[in-house]
């Protein structure tokens, strides 16, 4: 999902992206060639994670840099690319756009760096993206939902829209057999805009069922009894909170003190733990995600185990995960390449992109338009943990 | 009984509001500095008490005690630290003025740094602290033991504020500083004295409404106190800048305000509606509902 809370407004983002090209131009006229040996694998291949390790997206920065540095021990101790070493060095962005523009062009003009891992945050990515497809380096982003993100072929997102796996709550919706839901969403993630606008009303309309009443909140807006009282006051069956992380346990705890006691449709940014401080009142809370621990498939549990045993007493977040595979599709495409040349990464990313796959986020996972596709898995809180609920389908 | 319940929650969100801005009112309307890191002192102070809770189930006392002596020593340290020594240094007061403004920008960002490296921003809140946040029916309307406390503390800091500052000694004092400190000085007034206890008592109240607030909305995060910071600057300005009557009329006009938006459109105008207010407010009576026009000799 897109984590992001506040959008850049675009002439900022404007200013940010010509800023930094600018900068680029200035340091490098590098058409993206890189200087790395054409034609075959040089001892090392470096690749840069451009992420947020501080600051209020470091949460899904740092899991994300978990999943790389697994991924690439993997790679280098199976020797997945014979004798050459992939190395990964990691910038924080400190959830600054400016810093993570200056980071890419940075990175752009070191010819020694064959491919990126692009920030988790949306303002940061959209910002990265025009610099790195015009250099044509190869960028996979995690999260980062947001238009502007995946803009051309140097560019693939391993972490599915929203829309794509969100339709899993139809099975859960027909088994409760509701008929009406009411919607509180945050007009500050494009994701949840779009899922509380167009993916849910579409959902709901499919099931016969009716949307009551539609409300949309700021980002900023930290007290939700108000919204609350009028999706209540429409008396929906069933609830839907369409809000970012930390907005979850407030909102789940308001709606319990209002009076609502059933379930409530929820999105991802309520999983990674966030709910916690809502205690008991978090419970009942259900949501489709991308990947959970508790997932079945071989290759999940293959990555949860090999995680555990990196990081001992913690279970991998989805964002780990989706680092994890695409580390692992950059490697493969590499090994496709047989050059660290940023061009042929490019091109073989694409061929690599047109096999199905097992990965951390399950089997039979395929790209769209570069975007990852997956199963998906259904969660309910407990009111202290995650439980699986059902898996989607494998492509 | 839907638009009384709406009230209800609007007064409670009043309230909160009210509790943050009053320490800022405070220190702003008596010894001119505008505390940009209140937020930061706010959220700090609730945050250590969640550091805390583990090994202490305080209960709510315990925990509001923690919040507020926290606060407290906090905002003390700032103004000792941070804000007395740009006072020092600068050439007048107007540079003075603007450089607390920077300055307090500038060390609200330490804790805040602090508390998000520490929870990687992920929301905190009092789990297990040893009071449980209940619910209430009465004629139809709902609400929590947390709201009626909210509600009781904040109207009696409210008046005990007001009252304190028009017939207390130091009251008197510290309105005297604030209209002229240099005539206050000659007459005996011990600025530093009254401005450190001033910044002290702003960050016990800062302390207090980051318990409440935790306690309010089950948990927050370390930029909250950033986001209720322009509400809180927003109340003063409305109310008129050094008028505790103004803050809290300040505090209900936009509780009120934004209730009536989020109740009553689909939720996107909220903020818009409410500052467009404030604007529309200030046009008409620009020192605010309650302010007074601003003596200053040069």
């Amino acid at each position: 999902m897109d984590w992001t809370a506040v959008r850049l407004g675009r002439r900022g983002a404007v200013a940010v992206v010509a800023a930094a090209a600018l900068g680029m131009s200035a340091c490098s006229s590098s058409t993206g060639t890189s200087s790395t040996t054409s034609g075959g694998l040089p001892a090392t291949v470096n690749v840069v994670s451009i992420n947020p390790q501080t600051g209020p997206a470091a949460f899904a920065g740092l899991a994300a840099n978990k999943g790389y540095d697994l991924a690439i021990k993997e790679i280098n101790d199976t020797k997945f690319l014979g004798s050459t070493t992939l190395t990964l060095s990691k910038v924080d962005t400190k959830g600054d756009i400016k810093t993570a523009a200056s980071s890419a062009s940075t990175a752009i003009a070191d010819k020694s760096i064959s491919a990126i891992f692009g920030s988790v945050s949306s303002q940061e990515a959209v910002a990265i993206s025009p610099l790195v497809q015009q250099a044509g380096v190869p960028t996979i982003y995690t999260q980062a939902g947001s238009d502007g993100v995946v803009v051309g072929d140097a560019t693939y997102r391993a972490t599915p829209l929203m829309r794509s796996y969100y339709s899993l709550v139809k099975k859960y919706i027909q088994d409760k057999g509701w008929k009406s839901v009411g919607i509180i969403h945050t007009a500050a993630a494009p994701t949840l805009v779009d899922i509380g606008t167009k993916a849910l009303p579409a959902i709901a309309t499919e099931l016969g069922m009716t949307v009551t009443t539609t409300v949309a909140v700021q980002g900023t807006t930290q007290d939700f009894a108000a919204p609350i009282s009028q999706v209540l006051a429409s008396k929906p069956d069933v609830v839907a909170i369409l809000l970012v992380g930390a907005q979850n346990p407030t909102a789940m705890k308001q709606l319990r003190q209002a009076g609502y006691t059933g379930d409530v449709l929820g999105n991802s940014g309520a999983s990674a733990g966030n709910l916690k401080p809502a205690g008991a009142d978090g419970a009942g809370m259900v949501w489709p995600v991308d990947f959970n621990y508790q997932q079945k498939a071989e290759a999940s549990q293959k990555f949860v185990k090999a995680y555990q045993a990196a990081y001992p007493g913690e279970n991998p977040l989805n964002y780990a995960a989706e680092a994890y595979d695409a580390a692992w599709f950059l490697a493969k495409s590499i090994k496709a390449a047989g050059s660290a040349d940023r061009g042929a990464i490019k091109t073989a990313m694409a061929t690599v992109a047109k096999e199905k796959f097992d990965g951390a986020l399950g089997n039979g996972l395929t790209w769209k338009d570069r975007d990852i596709q997956v199963p998906g898995v259904m969660i309910r809180w407990d009111g202290t943990g995650d439980v699986l609920l059902y898996e989607g389908a494998a492509n | 009984m839907a638009v009384l319940q709406d009230l209800l929650g609007a007064l409670g969100l009043a309230s909160i509001y009210l509790l943050f801005a009053l320490g800022m009112s405070l220190t702003w309307g008596t010894i001119d500095i505008l505390n940009f890191s209140h937020g930061s002192i706010f959220m700090f102070a609730a945050f250590t008490a969640h550091l805390l809770i583990p090994g202490l189930p305080f209960g709510f006392f315990g925990i509001a005690l923690v919040c507020i002596v926290v606060g407290a020593v906090l905002s003390l340290l700032v103004q000792v630290v941070a804000f007395e020594q740009i006072i020092k240094r600068a050439r007048n007061r107007n540079t003075a003025e603007r450089q607390i403004l920077i300055g307090g920008i500038g060390v609200a960002i330490i804790p805040l740094a602090i508390a998000q490296e520490v929870t990687k921003s992920n929301p905190f809140g009092f789990i297990d602290s040893g009071f449980e946040v209940t619910t209430w029916t009465f004629m139809g309307l709902r609400g929590t033991n947390i709201l009626i406390i909210t509600l009781a503390v904040a109207a009696a800091l409210a008046v005990g504020t007001a009252m304190w500052l028009r017939r207390s000694r130091h009251g008197l004092a510290l309105r005297a500083i604030g209209v002229d400190a240099e005539v206050a000085a000659m007459m005996g007034v011990d600025r530093r004295r009254l401005a450190i206890a001033t910044m002290a008592v702003s960050g016990g109240l800062a302390g207090l409404a980051g318990c409440l607030f935790t306690y309010t909305l089950g948990a927050i995060t370390p930029e909250s106190g950033d986001t209720l910071l322009i509400k809180a600057f927003a109340c003063i300005i409305l109310g008129g800048v050094g008028s505790t009557g103004g803050v809290v009329l300040g505090s209900v006009l936009l509780a009120v305000t934004e209730t009536i938006v989020l109740t009553r459109t689909s939720g996107l105008w909220v903020e818009a509606v409410a500052f467009g207010l404030i604007f529309l407010v200030l046009l008409v009576k620009p020192s605010g509902l309650f302010g007074r026009k601003e003596v200053r000799r040069t």
